[in-house]
């Protein structure tokens, strides 16, 4: 069932569709996340993308061991609640359908673009409401540019503002004229030093440099969405000093001064448990002084850094400036 | 591109100017942050003045006059006595004068019902969860008062009699309903706006007029009733009046002390001129209107009960003085928020007395003396003033349980004024309460108001509605419990827990599940149940309303309730203008879920026959653990915009509001519904057998217009989406849509934002109200101890928000952990 986890096509997968998000892009926000990425960062608490296809995660603390799974599965993989036979497993999640508690779940259900504006229609009064609108995460959107296309166009045609949160791994060379039909792209950034992205990221990130460098030219030159960067700070793996002044000079080489800081959280190991996946490794949570000490060393560099959710968006004017915004 | 960002900053601002250019109202003064922390240090007790005091006028020459007088002017002059003999104190700082009780921070006792439960408390007063502190003597007198009065309360008068005596009991044992109008009516919203305006001199002389002209307004000769009603109101104003003269002999003679500062000495001169004037005579100014509420507000206090005694408008009503002094440059905003801060934590002094058993049903320790601001004038046109925003800024500096505070939202709101609601309920009390104005008008024109009345209307207590000074509305009457209803129809009337050998009925007579053939039969028996249940209340209540007609008329109620005064009749005999009896339900949401599932489980899917079904609820669902995860996690409830399921929810409000508007009260008035429940969804859950939704037996039941607890899982945009998709129109008596946010995600100007557009969005779509809680990480606390504590609590993990009963126990530490610090 599997593709591979680039260049896939056809219609995606969703794992989830959130609606009040608020600190994803401006105002309320729905958020369609697409399962499938690129990337395999240890710190990364949502595991459930990683694959494109949909499947099944079991919820151990909900279990209440009716059996109902084991008889419900017609190839019959499953000999007891929790435990499933990989070889035998048809991926035809029966025993989802079946799993009274919920314990059960499946990660991932096909889409129409269709399917998805309808069940994002009932938020548009909110988003209007707001200045809010649909942002596009993940996993990875942009492995899905046709659908991207369809979806924002079909959005825009009722006049709902789309983003999109991207990891930036996508081919440079390929058709991208799909980013064009974004309002905004949520750029999200790593380690600078290329061999540590490798080891911490399982890719290389030259086409995530590339990329930020076209898009932010796009920007400027008006061909292209707003482009605001976020980078996650892993204590000691992202909030070096190193690290940090490799992202401040490369973000001010390319006209861009603003950046938005998301603290990690070591929130995620539930999910990698449900996903029968190794636990992730540890990383202390980021203190309030660590946070501090990155801000500071950026605003040094002149780049001005943003909690998520307090953004000051409307700064952003690529048409009038080169990006310079106000420090505030 | 850039479109809607733009149109993003367009919603951040419209500030206003004036409210720019102060930007210090909502900082409160040394002054009121020393009243504040002595209100908040003081221990709860009981003041027994107004018992002694009613006991000392019974063995008074008075009293004993009053025993062959009218009823009305009994009454009257046992109020006027309290009122002219209890002791005035005038407390520190404070710039509105007027103490609620003897005691700094108490409940007054009424022994005419409504405190006695408090005696079952009596050896456990301190050890309580709230607890409230009497010296020994105290207790002693307490014991003594609720003995000796219990047989003469109105509960007690109505239905300690022959026939009556299962009744009695039910207020030990409710399960279908609790009737709270046995502890009194009180409940009101009094035409403040005449009594700042004109004075109560102008009451006063009407019925002089029409005792000496000996006839009412429209000519018919004065029956021996309506004589009375007019005497009894000169009475009960002649004790306003003295209440208020012996607050100012109190204010000068503290001006007088030596080693008062001579800023403190003229406060108090002022104070002395103004209980000299007000409320007998109209308010010279800002600080005399307030305060001429204030003493009218204690007045009804002391008559009635404390419940639900509310302000209504105040920034309409007190408009006209706030800028004319401030035209003149005698007032400037930040002492006219502190004089309204200062009126505001006047509303700290008084609590009510619930036994922890009755705890259990109003919990919170709150009274709800409502303030409702905005809104429109008669004719539709907006009318929020400098002044609803400043009422909002004066509670910021005080941030405390009382008063209630309630926002009116129309479509011409103006954004700076929803955005400082929203900031106000940032703040984490729970404040303001939003209503709209569409629905809310709707629903009262329903109840036969004119259309201009009812954009008149302003809140009593926590929700309930009213033409503010010209309705009546015993509009916390009675709570009553829906999903015992189904209950009782799924077995001819009886419940399914108890021990019940002899097999009896406590509902109607339905037939049993095997001859019910479709869903309309399960839902025509529901009917029969709910209208059975709702008749037995009626009647009961019906008693209690004849009851207070003799020994609990209310004339200071009566002078500030328009259409008494031209009828001659007092508001207890439905001399009110409108007059409605309101019945508010619990377990809505409980009952609606729990009709989708028999539809859908029993005649749709036909898995199971009805009497498999209700075998399963009897036993409990004991063996049933995977039907009952089922019905739980994959049945669609009411809160996630589902219209399929939202429509039983509907259908089950619109059986109860039909049983409720049926009946008449026998003041002539109309009986309304309100979809608010206080805490009786946990009372009456504990009695309330399992349900077919998935809920077990003793479990609590949905708030108000809520969702069930922890079933919400599509957001709030699809909770608000579902309360909004209902229709309203029948609920005079209003609804409460309790929702809970974590504070994490919704601060600063992004949660403002947010907040005030899905807010605009919901009334828009034809809400009614909402109200939120902004967490803490003390709940969050709370939550992780009890995941029962707020199950359906949003809180923000990194990149995403979840419930927080799904996260595991660490991961709940944790973001505990980060919402104390504030950690981004």
């Amino acid at each position: 069932m599997e593709s591979g986890d680039m260049g896939h096509s056809k219609d995606p997968a969703v794992f989830s569709i959130q609606h009040f998000c608020l600190h994803d892009g401006p105002g309320v926000r729905s958020i369609v996340f697409f399962k499938g990425c690129p990337l395999r960062c240890s710190w990364c608490q949502n595991p459930e993308s990683w694959r494109t296809a949909p499947e099944l995660a079991f919820k151990a603390h909900l279990c209440i061991d009716c059996k109902t799974c084991v008889n419900a599965c017609p190839q019959q993989a499953i000999s007891a609640p929790g435990h499933r036979d990989l070889q035998k497993c048809g991926q035809c999640f029966t025993c989802v359908e079946n799993c009274p508690s919920g314990a059960l779940v499946c990660f991932g259900k096909y889409y129409t673009v269709e399917d998805v504006a309808e069940a994002l229609r009932p938020e548009f009064p909110y988003f209007e409401n707001t200045g809010g609108g649909v942002t596009f995460s993940g996993g990875e959107p942009t492995l899905f540019p046709s659908f991207i296309t369809g979806l924002s166009n079909r959005l825009h045609k009722e006049g709902i503002h789309t983003a999109m949160e991207t990891c930036g791994y996508f081919d440079p060379e390929t058709d991208t004229r799909f980013l064009s039909d974004m309002d905004l792209v949520l750029f999200d950034i790593k380690l600078f030093d290329e061999p540590a992205h490798l080891r911490f990221c399982g890719k290389s990130n030259t086409y995530i440099k590339k990329n930020l460098t076209r898009l932010a030219g796009m920007a400027f030159a008006g061909t292209g969405p707003d482009i605001w960067p976020r980078l996650p700070l892993i204590p000691s793996i992202t909030d070096t000093t190193e690290n940090l002044t490799g992202w401040a000079q490369f973000l001010d080489s390319i006209g861009i001064h603003y950046l938005t800081l998301v603290p990690y959280h070591n929130l995620g190991g539930s999910k990698r448990q449900w996903l029968n996946l190794p636990p992730a490794p540890e990383f202390s949570a980021l203190t309030d002084e660590r946070l501090g000490d990155a801000a500071k060393l950026l605003e040094q560099h002149g780049i001005s850094c943003f909690a998520p959710g307090e953004e000051d968006w409307v700064q952003i004017d690529f048409k009038t400036a080169s990006g310079n915004r106000k420090v505030t | 591109m850039n479109a809607s960002l733009a149109q993003a900053a367009v919603h951040q601002q419209e500030e206003n100017q004036f409210f720019k250019q102060f930007p210090s109202l909502t900082t409160p003064s040394m002054r009121i942050t020393a009243i504040r922390e002595e209100l908040l240090s003081t221990r709860y007790s009981i003041c027994l003045e107004r018992p002694t005091l009613l006991e000392k006028f019974k063995k008074s020459r008075q009293g004993r006059q009053a025993k062959s007088a009218h009823p009305l002017i009994r009454r009257a002059m046992a109020i006027a006595y309290i009122l002219s003999h209890r002791t005035p104190k005038i407390y520190d700082n404070e710039l509105i004068v007027g103490n609620m009780t003897s005691k700094r921070v108490a409940g007054n006792y009424y022994p005419e019902g409504g405190s006695i439960n408090i005696l079952e408390d009596l050896f456990r007063l301190g050890k309580r969860q709230i607890p409230i502190y009497l010296t020994p003597r105290e207790k002693f007198q307490l014991a003594g008062i609720g003995i000796k009065t219990s047989l003469t309360s109105v509960g007690g008068k109505t239905l300690l009699r022959p026939g009556r005596f299962s009744h009695f009991l039910d207020f030990f044992r409710a399960k279908r309903y609790f009737i709270t109008e046995e502890a009194g009516i009180a409940h009101q919203v009094g035409n403040y706006g005449d009594v700042v305006h004109n004075g109560l001199v102008r009451a006063d002389m009407k019925a002089k007029q029409s005792l000496d002209e000996r006839k009412i307004k429209d000519g018919t000769p004065l029956s021996p009733d309506q004589e009375s009603f007019f005497k009894s109101v000169r009475i009960v104003i002649e004790g306003i009046r003295q209440m208020a003269a012996n607050l100012a002999d109190t204010a000068e003679k503290k001006a007088g002390q030596p080693g008062i500062s001579d800023e403190r000495r003229q406060e108090l001169l002022t104070s002395a001129a103004a209980c000299r004037h007000v409320p007998y005579h109209p308010a010279r100014s800002f600080l005399e209107g307030l305060q001429s509420c204030w003493l009218v507000h204690v007045a009804m206090n002391l008559e009635d009960f404390e419940q639900g005694m509310s302000f209504g408008r105040l920034d309409q009503i007190l408009y006209f003085l706030y800028s004319r002094e401030r035209e003149s440059g005698q007032l400037s905003p930040e002492k006219g928020a502190e004089i309204m801060a200062s009126f505001q934590l006047k509303t700290c002094e008084t609590m009510p007395l619930y036994s922890e058993r009755i705890d259990q049903y109003f919990s919170g320790n709150a009274v709800a003396q409502g303030i409702t601001v905005g809104g429109t004038d008669a004719e539709g046109n907006d009318v929020t003033n400098e002044l609803s925003g400043l009422i909002l800024d004066a509670f910021a500096q005080i941030r405390t349980r009382e008063p209630a505070l309630h926002v009116r939202v129309h479509k011409n709101t103006p954004s700076w004024f929803l955005e400082k609601a929203v900031e106000t309920l940032q703040l984490g009390c729970g404040k303001p309460s939003f209503f709209g104005d569409a629905a809310v008008v709707r629903a009262l024109e329903t109840a036969g108001m004119t259309t201009e009345h009812a954009r008149d209307y302003a809140v009593i207590g926590c929700v309930e509605m009213a033409s503010q000074g010209r309705t009546y509305n015993s509009s916390d009457a009675c709570l009553f419990n829906l999903p015992i209803c189904l209950e009782l129809s799924l077995n001819e009337g009886r419940r399914f827990l108890g021990w019940n050998p002899v097999r009896r009925r406590f509902g109607a007579v339905t037939p049993p599940v095997t001859q019910m053939k479709s869903f309309d039969d399960v839902v025509s028996a529901f009917r029969a149940q709910v209208n059975d249940s709702v008749s037995e209340m009626v009647k009961v209540i019906s008693w209690l309303e004849n009851t207070y007609r003799i020994s609990r008329p209310t004339p200071i109620n009566s002078i500030v309730t328009e259409g008494c005064l031209d009828k001659g009749k007092d508001v207890t005999w439905g001399g009110g203008f409108y007059d409605l009896t309101s019945i508010q339900v619990a377990g809505l949401a409980d009952a609606g879920d729990s009709l989708y599932a028999i539809k859908k489980l029993v005649f749709e899917e036909k898995r199971m026959s009805l009497s498999a079904l209700v075998d399963i609820l009897k036993n409990n669902f004991s063996g049933q653990e995977a039907l009952r995860q089922e019905l739980v996690n994959k049945f669609p409830h009411y809160g996630n915009g589902n219209p399929e399921v939202d429509r039983m929810t509907q259908l089950a409000a619109d059986v109860y509001s039909d049983a409720i508007t049926s009946h008449k009260n026998t003041r002539g008035g109309k009986y309304v519904p309100g979809i608010y429940s206080m805490t009786c969804h946990i009372g009456f859950g504990r009695k309330t057998g399992a349900l077919p939704n998935g809920r077990l037996a003793g479990m609590r039941l949905s708030n108000g217009l809520s969702p069930i607890d922890g079933l919400d899982r599509c957001g709030p945009t699809a909770v608000l989406r579902s309360a909004a998709s209902l229709d309203s129109h029948k609920w005079t008596n209003c609804c409460a849509l309790n929702m809970k946010f974590d504070k994490k995600i919704v601060a600063g100007k992004t949660g403002r934002n947010a907040l005030t557009g899905i807010f605009r969005t919901y009334f828009d779509q034809g809400g009614m109200q909402v109200q939120a809680n902004v967490l803490d990480a003390e709940m969050l606390r709370e939550a992780r101890r009890d995941p029962s504590a707020h199950p359906s609590l949003v809180v923000r993990v990194s990149g995403y928000c979840a419930y927080f009963n799904d996260l595991q126990p660490d991961v709940q530490d944790e973001i505990i952990e980060r919402t104390a610090h504030g950690i981004g």
